[in-house]
């Protein structure tokens, strides 16, 4: 029998243990080791929630539920987020086990662990109030990791667009609390919530900060800032329940939109690091698309696509890492012959990137027929931008491998694959193709969670339209 | 007790040999220990060997008094009223399909295993190689459509990364980008097929389409068998390099021969038609989408037979001579020919196999010959050749050798003006970008920064 109050302590203790230890004179090396090792056990805790029931249901302060805006739990842990906990700590982990030597430094080694905090305590609350300050958080230890100079283009970029979604949700907040539940505020504070949403998951057309900072900023902490999908869980949390159907059909729409968009350009881009990021695009409004609630099956496809996508984007973007590491920025335009040294690190992308576009055996071809079904059941000719989002971004994907890793390599470097690198990258492949061959598991609980996700708007929308004003987003 | 359980066991053994070879070569491969010439040679001949036992035997005691039969394997996963099964559908056509690949199969990696001796690929030719002999049974005993196109996507992955095998070369990657590209489309079709089969019988499941005429006339009206045997057409089209796609088949000839003989002489080219051939019952509650089959059929067989005369190297020449046969075995397929259908393709299957084992050979002999004599041999000039109006015949010659211009065409018409509207796009979000750092900086960006992690 495992006590919430453990479970919670020993998520929220590993990454301050290292952020203690950042501070010590201990070796950045063996501060690594230690992330890594906290960053390990983190996951190990985080999916206990998965497998123990116990640990679901559980709510601080208690009566608290995600039906009463403002009085939405602080904490909580439910079937929705159970398997949401286990992203954060597996990124950290991705981060700290392939970071080249050379760039490894105490303050990149704190500023993950504090992201991971962050992103965990965000996946634990439901309050608006609670979240809005986590936004604000990671936004402040992202736009802290592109302080160098040369980042100064992507770091005014990622200012301009996340300070005003994150204005746009203070707003939007501020006016949901000013309007007592009903009439023209509470929608206009919903709307701004949306975009505030829309911006920070780079929906289009508030889509070009993604591929701007991935291509001119840090790529490392651009994945721990963009993979969790902070925005998805904000949409889910706060929008999803009390939003009008319009308003999430109009949100899938977009989205759908966005995903043949991001996988469109992906295709045409020279540096990797911005295909990257329109994949990212993609794969992240694919997630989106299901969210509108009106298809169950749509709904789960999507909370398994977050799953999957996720970390598959997070591998294969970190392969791009392992390769630029050894060989300098990379041309899309040219051949980098990467797989004659590190034939692992080109499965690895070949497999990743093969999850990212809905191959079958991986778990994005779950998520993808359970969310293509449901799209085109609830817009039969929309829901083929699905199928053209996965065919393009097939092609993208498939255009880098070529260029990665096809072609000689230049002579005379020792360019192999280091153990640990190696190591993560065969655990994160058998996780995926674990899976993906057998993905009942991962379905069954994404299917509950999406259950849970409509009652909760079920019951929110019945009180709202009781003509009381609601207690939904009564302050 | 079941009544086809010795049948189903063999069936599941056919389809567990290749899955296995895979899984042994990937994994030792992923670990950074990839198995020797020797080990993989064995390993490769022995599942081959399970595989050929298990689908003749397979074949046999059909023959020997079972129907035509679903064999479930169980449910992939299930999601409320939905479910992916491992359905395969048991019946004289397939089993003698499958008995017919894997044998096929045998031969080339028997052949391989010789012609890649010490090639540095050795054992990734084979891990892809094991993926299309899977792919390939899946495609000819997927009882349902999720089956099928897992299958259909492992002989697209496969055969794009076997064109692009000789990767220190740019030209076999680029056209492996390229054959990989119009297979993708050939795909988004075939999932766009078993999404809306999903959608209006609620069931993935083949039966319906491929078994039962009359069930199908139940479940789906005259429009929705229409589409669906369209969007069939386009996946059937891309992947046996039907027109409009065909330009991509003289590209595919850059990867090793005996992968060549087997994609695109014997087998992948062939599996298109299979599909038309299951899908008859759908065809024949769709007379647009037929006619319009037998239109494509026929243009590929006239087309591949006009560029076939000018071929220069032996491949593309036998390449395009498969293709002719193709054309008309589709044309005979929408003509409601099946059995002739079934039996030309498996001839010229076989046929052509060995036409493309032997090629090297035949080369290899004719250099001999001319060494030997001090001249190259007279080549034969056929009746057709004088038989062309003489004042066509360089346009003729010209349009042949640029195989009709279908590359530049559909390359101007299609790719070149969607590129361009992507590019500029791009272009949009940046000039957004720029503008936005601008606006937020006292002095203007210059240049492209070069940032490190």
């Amino acid at each position: 029998m495992i006590e919430v109050q453990s479970w919670l302590a020993g998520l929220a203790a590993l990454p301050v243990l290292v952020v203690a230890a950042s501070y010590s004179n201990l070796h950045v090396e063996r501060l690594r080791v230690v992330a890594t090792m906290a960053s390990a056990l983190m996951t190990v805790i985080a999916a206990l929630a998965l497998v123990t029931p116990e640990l679901q249901g559980f709510r601080w302060p208690a009566g608290t539920a995600t039906t009463s805006f403002w009085r939405a739990s602080w904490l909580r842990v439910d079937a929705f987020s159970a398997a949401l906990h286990v992203i954060p700590p597996g990124l950290w982990l991705l981060a700290v086990a392939v970071t080249p030597k050379l760039r490894l430094d105490r303050t990149g080694l704190r500023r993950t662990a504090l992201a991971t905090l962050t992103t965990t305590a965000a996946f634990l609350t439901e309050n608006p109030l609670v979240l809005v300050v986590l936004w604000i958080l990671s936004l402040a230890i992202f736009r802290a990791a592109l302080g160098a100079p040369e980042h100064r283009h992507a770091r005014r970029v990622v200012t301009a667009y996340l300070a005003a979604a994150t204005a746009l949700f203070g707003a939007g907040l501020g006016l949901l609390a000013l309007s007592n539940g009903s009439g023209r505020l509470q929608y206009l504070g919903l709307a701004l919530l949306v975009l505030a949403v829309l911006i920070r998951k780079g929906i289009f057309p508030f889509h070009a900060w993604i591929p701007e900072v991935f291509e001119g900023g840090r790529l490392g902490p651009a994945i721990l800032f963009c993979a969790p999908q902070l925005g998805s869980y904000t949409a889910v949390v706060l929008i999803v329940p009390h939003a009008a159907a319009d308003t999430l059909r109009l949100v899938s729409l977009l989205a759908l939109v966005t995903a043949v968009y991001g996988a469109a350009l992906a295709l045409v881009q020279k540096d990797p690091r911005r295909s990257c990021g329109y994949l990212f695009v993609s794969q992240s409004a694919l997630v989106m698309a299901g969210l509108d609630c009106t298809s169950r099956e749509a709904l789960a496809g999507s909370l398994v696509l977050w799953l999957s996508s996720s970390l598959a984007f997070a591998v294969l973007t970190r392969c791009v890492l392992v390769l630029e590491a050894r060989r300098g920025r990379l041309d899309l335009n040219r051949f980098h012959g990467g797989y004659a040294r590190m034939p692992m690190l080109a499965a690895t992308f070949l497999l990743t990137g093969l999850a990212c576009t809905g191959f079958p055996g991986t778990l994005g071809f779950v998520g993808e027929e359970m969310l293509l079904n449901g799209a085109v059941g609830t817009y039969p000719v929309l829901g083929f931008l699905v199928v053209i989002a996965g065919a393009l971004t097939g092609m993208a994907i498939l255009r880098m491998y070529f260029s990665l890793f096809c072609g000689s390599p230049p002579p005379g470097t020792v360019q192999r694959l280091l153990r640990r690198e190696a190591l993560t990258f065969a655990a994160v492949a058998l996780v995926l193709v674990g899976t993906g061959l057998a993905p009942g598991p991962v379905v069954a609980t994404r299917l509950v969670a999406g259950e849970a996700v409509m009652a909760q708007r079920a019951v929110a929308q019945a009180s709202s339209s009781r003509g009381t004003g609601g207690p939904s987003t009564e302050p | 007790m079941m009544p086809h359980l010795a049948l189903d066991s063999l069936v599941l053994a056919a389809l567990l040999a290749p899955g296995l070879l895979l899984s042994l070569l990937a994994g030792f491969a992923a670990v950074g220990k990839p198995l020797g010439e020797r080990a993989v040679a064995r390993f490769t001949a022995a599942t081959m060997l399970v595989a050929m036992t298990a689908t003749v035997g397979a074949l046999v005691m059909y023959l020997a008094g079972h129907e035509p039969h679903i064999i479930s394997f169980g449910r992939w996963f299930t999601w409320g009223d939905g479910s992916i099964a491992f359905d395969f559908l048991i019946d004289g056509r397939s089993l003698v399909f499958a008995a017919v690949t894997v044998l096929i199969c045998g031969v080339v990696a028997a052949f391989s295993n010789r012609y890649l001796h010490r090639e540095a690929g050795y054992n990734r030719y084979f891990v892809f190689f094991a993926a299309f002999v899977l792919g390939m049974l899946l495609v000819i005993l997927a009882a349902s459509m999720e089956v099928l196109f897992a299958g259909w996507e492992l002989l697209g992955l496969s055969s794009a990364l076997l064109v692009g095998f000789f990767h220190e070369r740019r030209a076999p990657v680029v056209n492996a980008m390229h054959v990989f590209t119009v297979y993708r489309v050939s795909d988004a079709a075939m999932l766009g097929a078993a999404v809306l089969l999903h959608h209006w019988i609620g069931s993935g499941s083949l039966a319906f389409l491929f078994s039962q005429a009359t069930a199908s006339t139940v479940m789906l009206s005259t429009v929705q068998a229409t589409v669906i045997a369209l969007l069939l057409g386009v996946a059937v089209a891309g992947k046996s390099a039907l027109l409009p796609f065909s330009g991509w088949l003289p590209r595919a000839m850059e990867g090793p021969t005996p992968s060549s003989a087997v994609y695109y002489g014997a087998l992948s080219i062939h599996a298109g038609c299979f599909l038309l051939l299951r899908a008859g019952p759908l065809l024949e509650q769709a007379p647009l989408a037929r006619v319009a089959i037998a239109l494509a059929g026929a243009a590929t067989a006239l087309y591949a037979a006009f560029v076939a005369r000018v071929q220069t190297d032996i491949k593309s020449a036998l390449s395009y001579a498969a293709l002719t046969q193709v054309g008309l075995i589709v044309v005979e397929i929408a003509l409601g020919l099946y059995t002739l259908a079934f039996i030309h393709m498996l001839g010229h299957a076989s046929y052509r196999l060995l036409q493309f084992l032997s090629a090297p050979n035949l080369l290899h002999d004719l250099h001999e010959i001319e060494n030997a004599v001090g001249l190259a041999p007279a080549a034969g000039r056929g009746a057709h050749v004088h038989a062309r109006p003489s004042a066509h015949g360089r346009t003729l010659y010209l349009l042949a050798l640029e195989r009709g211009f279908l590359d530049s065409l559909l390359d101007r018409l299609v790719i070149t003006p969607g590129l361009a509207v992507v590019r500029s796009l791009d272009r949009m979000d940046r000039l957004l970008c720029g503008k936005l750092s601008s606006a937020l900086s006292s002095r203007r960006d210059t240049g492209r920064i070069h940032v490190d992690d």
